[in-house]
C-alpha cells in the first residue's frame, strides 16, 4: 500500500497575521474585536467562519458563535459556539460535527477539545466512514481521541453500532485516520465448522514498525475453547523471517493441549555466512483435521524441520545442513516416513569462463537416519566440465561429467557389501538454434522465434540394484527433465543413457520483449535399453511425447495446455488444460483439467471465479471435482455485498482432511471501512482457492 | 517461410557497450545472465557511473504453492513460482525500463514417500527456469533504445 501524501506543512508562524473581515466590525483595533455578519478569521492554515465573533488581539484568542464552521488543514468542524486560541490551536468546540479528509472520518458530539492543531478529543461523540446523517455503522464513544499527525484514532467505552444495532462493545479500541498500515482490530470472522461447532476470531493488527509486525488472532471455538494464535513477520538487512504459533489448552473434546507452530527465518550472521531454518510441528496427527482452516501448512502432512549453515564465495559454496520430517499419520492411507540427514555436509564449487571453460563440482556426504529402515552414510563427488559456445543465433554446449559415489551401511547382513560404491562417468552435447521472423496476432505485430535444440547423453550401465535408496525417484517426465542427464533425481540411481532429446519451441513475442505466447514439443529417443530402474522394467525406444503450449490470447484471456502422451501405449498419461478470463477487475474465471496417470492422480475439474452477479454483489465459488472418485475434493461458494462504508462475506467450504474426514465450514465476515486497512483479506481462503480472486474493497492494484 | 537466424541482421545484441548487473556476487541467476550478456558483446562491469545501463534487481522470490489436493486431503500437486522483478537506468539515473514482473511458474507433482527426491526435482525445476529467466531478460533488454 501506497503511503498518504504528506500533509501541508504546519505554519508555525507566530508573526503571520490573522487576516479578519465581518460586515460589520467594532471595538478596540489592537486589544478586542467585536464581529458580527459573515465573520471570517483566517490564520495559517486555520479557518473560522460565524455570525458572530470576538476577537481578543492580544490573547489571539476567538470566541465565536451562530453557525461555527471550522476548517483545519482540510479538516472540517462546525458547532453552536467555539474557543479556539489561534496560536496554539487549544480551545473547544460545542454541539459539534466534523469530518476529517484523509479518510472520510466523521461523526457528531456533545463537544470537541483541541488540544493542538493535530489532536482533538470528541466528548461522547460518534465516528464512522459512512457518508450522511444516518451512517450504516459508526462508533458510539465515551472519548475519541484523535491524533491526526499520528493517522491514530483512539475510543474509550465504545460500542459499534451497524444499521442501528449495537454489535461490539470494548472498553478501548484504536483505528487508522489513513490509509496508512495501522494497529487495530481486524474484521471479526463468525463461522461454524463441522470439527469444533461456532467459532469466533477477533484479530488485533500490531503495527510494530514499518518493516515488522504482529498480528493476535484469539479464536473462540465453541466445542474447544480458546485458541490464541500470532503471526510475526520482519524484515531487516542482515535477517528476516516470519513466525506463526497457535495453541488451544486443554481442548474440550480431547482433554488434551493442541499446537502448531511454523517459523522460518534468514540471517546473515557475518558476510557470506547465512543461517536458516524453517521449522514446523504440530501437537498431534490429527491437527490437520480438527484446525485444517488455520495454518494453510497444516493441509500438509509431512512437518519439515530443517536448520542450514552456508558459507558463500564467489566460486564455492558449503552448507551444513540437518532436516527431518514429522508424520501427521492418517491411520487409513498411512504415509512411509522419509529418511532424516543427520547431518548433509555439502560442498559446491562453480568456476565460469576459464579460457571458455565452465568448471564445477559438488561434493555431499549424508548421513541418512530411519528408525525401521537401512541406514548409512553416503559420500559422492561430482566434478563437471563443459565448453559453451553461445551466439546470439545458436549455441553448442559438450559437457564431461563424473559421478562417484560410496556408502557405508550400518548393520548388513553378512554376506552383503557394507561399503558399496559406484563411478560413472557421462558425456552429453546440448545444442539449439534460434530462428526469428515477423508476425501479427490478431494485429498486433510480433516476433516468432523457433527455436529447435538436440540434447545428446551417454553414460554407461553400472548395477546399482544393491544400492540403497535414500532419496532418489523417478522424475516427472517434463521439458526440464528431458534436458537433463539423469531420468532419476536424488544421487542413489544414475540412469545409464543412450539417449538423445528432440524439441523444438516457438515463442511469440512482443515489441518490449514480453513473451506473449510459447508452443513447444518434444521427446526423448533411446538407443538402448535403460537397465537401470526404481520399480517396472523399462525397454522404450522413445519417451512419452512432451506438448505444451500457454499464452495470452488478448488482454482479457489466457490459456495453457500440458500435454504428456505414450505412442507405444496410446495413452494420454498427463494433461492439464486451464483458460482464464479475466475481462475487468473483480472478473474472473478459471476453468482447468487435469490428470496425471503415472503418479495416480485423480481425474478432475477445477472451475473457479470471482463475479459480480447483480449491482454490488459478487459472487466467489470453487469447485474440484474428482472424476476418478466422482467426489466434490475441495468446495467453496461466497457471495460478497459491498456497500460504500463496508462489506459482508458469507462463504462456505469444504475441505477434504483425510481419507475418511472432510472439513466443511460456514463464515461470516462484516468488514467496516476506516476501522481496519489492510491488504489482506483475513478469508484467506478466497484468494487461495479462486486464481485470481481481488479482494472487492480494494478497488485496483491488488493483482494476484 | 520468412524465418532466419537470429542475429544475422545484427538486432540482437544489446544495445549497450557497459552494463551493470545488480546481482550479489554469489547470486546463480546473476552469473548466468552474466555469461550470456558477455555473449552478446556487452562489458559487464562494476562502476554504475561509467556504465551505458544498470540493472537493477528490485525483488527475486521463490514461492511453493498447493496446486492441488486428493479426496483425502493430501497434496498431490505444488506448482513452483520464480518471481523476478527489475529496472534499468543509465548513468545519469533515467529509466530506461520501468520496474518488470517476469513471473516463471513449473508444476511438479508431490508424494510423500518420496520427499527428499521431489526437494531435489524443485532444485532442478529453479534451475531451468533461471535459464528462462535469463533469457527473457536478455529479450527485454535487446528490446531497450539506449537514452540519446
Amino acid at each position: 500500500q501506497s503511503a498518504p501524501p504528506p500533509r501541508p506543512a504546519k505554519v508555525n508562524d507566530r508573526e503571520a497575521p490573522a487576516e479578519v473581515s465581518a460586515e460589520k466590525m467594532t471595538g478596540r483595533p489592537d486589544r478586542e474585536l467585536e464581529l458580527d455578519s459573515k465573520v471570517e478569521i483566517v490564520r495559517g492554515t486555520t479557518t473560522v467562519t460565524s455570525d458572530h465573533a470576538k476577537y481578543r488581539i492580544v490573547e489571539d484568542e476567538i470566541e465565536a458563535t451562530g453557525n461555527v464552521r471550522m476548517k483545519r488543514i482540510d479538516d472540517i468542524y462546525t458547532g453552536d459556539k467555539l474557543k479556539l486560541n489561534m496560536d496554539a490551536g487549544e480551545g473547544f468546540v460545542t454541539n459539534p460535527t466534523y469530518r476529517l479528509e484523509r479518510n472520510n472520518g466523521q461523526g457528531k458530539a456533545t463537544r470537541i477539545d483541541f488540544e493542538s492543531e493535530d489532536r482533538a478529543t470528541v466528548v461522547d461523540g460518534t465516528y464512522s466512514t459512512c457518508e450522511g446523517p444516518n451512517p450504516d455503522w459508526y462508533l458510539k464513544s465515551g472519548t475519541l481521541n484523535l491524533d491526526t499527525a499520528r493517522d491514530i484514532g483512539l475510543a474509550k467505552s465504545t460500542v459499534v453500532y451497524f444499521k442501528g444495532v449495537p454489535i461490539l462493545a470494548a472498553p478501548a479500541m484504536s483505528f487508522p485516520l489513513s490509509d496508512a498500515r495501522k494497529s487495530g482490530v481486524l474484521p471479526p470472522t463468525i463461522g461454524a465448522t463441522n470439527r469444533g461447532g461456532l467459532e469466533v476470531t477477533v484479530p488485533y493488527y500490531f503495527n510494530i514498525a514499518p518493516n515488522r509486525d504482529l498480528t493476535l488472532y484469539p479464536k473462540v471455538i465453541a466445542q474447544r475453547g480458546l485458541q490464541l494464535g500470532a503471526w510475526a513477520r520482519y524484515l531487516d538487512p542482515m535477517y528476516a523471517g516470519e513466525t506463526k504459533i497457535e495453541g488451544l489448552l486443554k481442548d474440550k473434546l480431547t482433554g488434551t493441549d493442541r499446537w502448531a507452530l511454523s517459523s522460518i527465518h534468514t540471517q546473515t550472521l557475518r558476510p557470506g555466512l547465512t543461517l536458516n531454518w524453517n521449522i514446523n510441528a504440530a501437537s498431534d496427527d490429527d491437527y490437520p483435521t480438527d484446525f485444517s482452516r488455520t495454518l494453510t501448512t497444516a493441509t500438509q502432512r509431512l512437518l519439515l524441520r530443517d536448520l542450514s549453515l552456508t558459507y558463500g564465495a564467489a566460486y564455492w559454496s558449503a552448507t551444513a545442513r540437518t532436516t527431518n520430517y514429522q508424520v501427521l499419520q492418517d491411520p487409513v492411507a498411512p504415509i512411509a516416513r522419509p529418511y532424516d540427514r543427520l547431518p548433509q555436509l555439502t560442498l559446491t564449487t562453480a568456476r565460469p569462463d576459464v579460457a571458455g571453460f565452465d568448471l564445477a563440482a559438488d561434493a555431499d556426504l549424508t548421513r541418512f537416519w530411519h528408525p525401521t529402515l537401512q541406514r548409512g552414510d553416503r559420500l559422492f563427488v561430482n566434478p563437471k566440465v563443459s565448453y559453451p559456445i553461445i551466439e546470439p543465433g545458436f549455441f553448442i554446449t559438450p559437457k564431461l561429467a563424473f559421478h562417484a559415489t560410496r556408502y557405508q551401511l550400518d548393520n548388513t547382513v553378512t554376506g552383503v557389501n557394507g561399503a558399496p560404491s559406484r563411478a560413472l562417468p557421462t558425456a552429453s552435447l546440448d545444442g539449439g538454434m534460434v530462428f526469428e521472423r515477423d508476425t501479427s496476432l490478431l494485429g498486433k505485430a510480433l516476433t516468432q522465434t523457433l527455436e529447435p535444440r538436440l540434447f545428446y547423453v551417454y553414460t554407461p550401465y553400472r548395477d546399482q540394484s544393491l544400492l540403497p535408496n535414500f532419496d532418489s525417484a523417478l522424475a516427472d517426465l517434463s521439458f526440464t527433465q528431458l534436458f537433463s542427464e539423469n531420468r532419476f533425481v536424488g544421487n542413489d540411481r544414475i540412469s545409464d543413457a543412450n539417449q538423445v532429446t528432440a524439441a523444438v519451441t516457438s515463442r511469440f513475442l512482443e515489441a518490449s520483449g514480453e513473451e506473449r505466447a510459447r508452443i513447444a514439443i518434444g521427446q526423448r529417443y533411446y538407443f538402448s535399453e535403460q537397465r537401470v530402474t526404481l520399480g517396472p522394467l523399462a525397454n522404450d525406444s522413445r519417451s512419452d511425447l512432451l506438448l505444451s503450449a500457454n499464452g495470452r490470447l488478448n488482454q482479457a484471456l489466457s490459456a495453457e495446455t500440458n500435454l504428456q502422451y505414450s505412442q507405444t501405449q496410446h495413452v494420454l498419461n498427463r494433461a492439464n488444460i486451464g483458460v482464464r478470463y479475466q475481462p475487468a477487475p473483480m472478473r474472473v474465471l478459471n476453468l482447468q483439467y487435469r490428470q496425471d496417470l503415472p503418479n495416480n492422480l485423480e481425474k478432475s475439474f477445477d472451475v473457479s471465479g470471482q463475479w459480480p452477479f447483480a449491482q454490488r454483489w459478487y459472487g466467489v465459488g470453487r469447485v474440484n471435482y474428482s472424476l476418478t472418485t466422482s467426489k466434490v475434493a475441495e468446495g467453496l461458494l461466497g457471495v460478497e455485498y459491498k456497500a460504500d462504508c463496508w462489506v459482508f462475506r458469507i462463504v462456505g467450504q469444504r475441505t477434504p482432511t483425510s481419507t475418511l474426514q472432510a472439513t466443511s465450514a460456514l463464515y461470516f465476515q462484516l468488514e467496516l471501512n476506516g476501522l481496519s486497512k489492510l491488504g489482506s483479506n483475513p478469508l484467506q481462503a478466497l484468494r487461495a482457492s479462486v486464481p485470481g480472486y481481488q479482494n472487492i474493497n480494494q478497488s485496483n492494484t491488488n493483482r494476484p | 517461410c520468412g524465418f532466419r537466424l537470429r542475429g544475422s541482421n545484427g538486432e540482437a545484441n544489446l544495445p549497450f557497450k557497459t552494463m551493470v548487473l545488480g546481482f550479489g556476487d554469489t547470486s546463480p541467476l546473476g552469473a548466468e545472465l552474466r555469461r550470456n550478456i558477455r555473449a552478446n558483446g556487452t562489458a559487464v562491469i562494476t562502476d554504475r557511473k561509467l556504465a551505458d545501463a544498470s540493472l537493477d534487481v528490485l525483488s527475486e522470490t521463490r514461492e511453493k504453492v498447493i496446486l492441488s489436493l486428493n479426496s483425502a486431503g493430501r497434496v498431490r500437486e505444488f506448482t513452483l513460482y520464480y518471481k523476478f522483478r527489475f529496472q534499468v537506468v543509465d548513468n545519469t539515473g533515467k529509466q530506461l525500463l520501468a520496474p518488470t514482473d517476469i513471473i516463471l511458474k513449473r508444476e511438479i507433482s508431490f508424494n510423500e514417500s518420496a520427499v527428499l527426491a521431489k526437494e531435489a526435482e524443485e532444485g532442478l525445476l529453479y534451475r531451468d527456469m533461471q535459464s528462462d529467466l535469463v533469457q527473457q531478460i536478455l529479450r527485454r533488454l535487446a528490446a531497450l533504445k539506449p537514452a540519446t
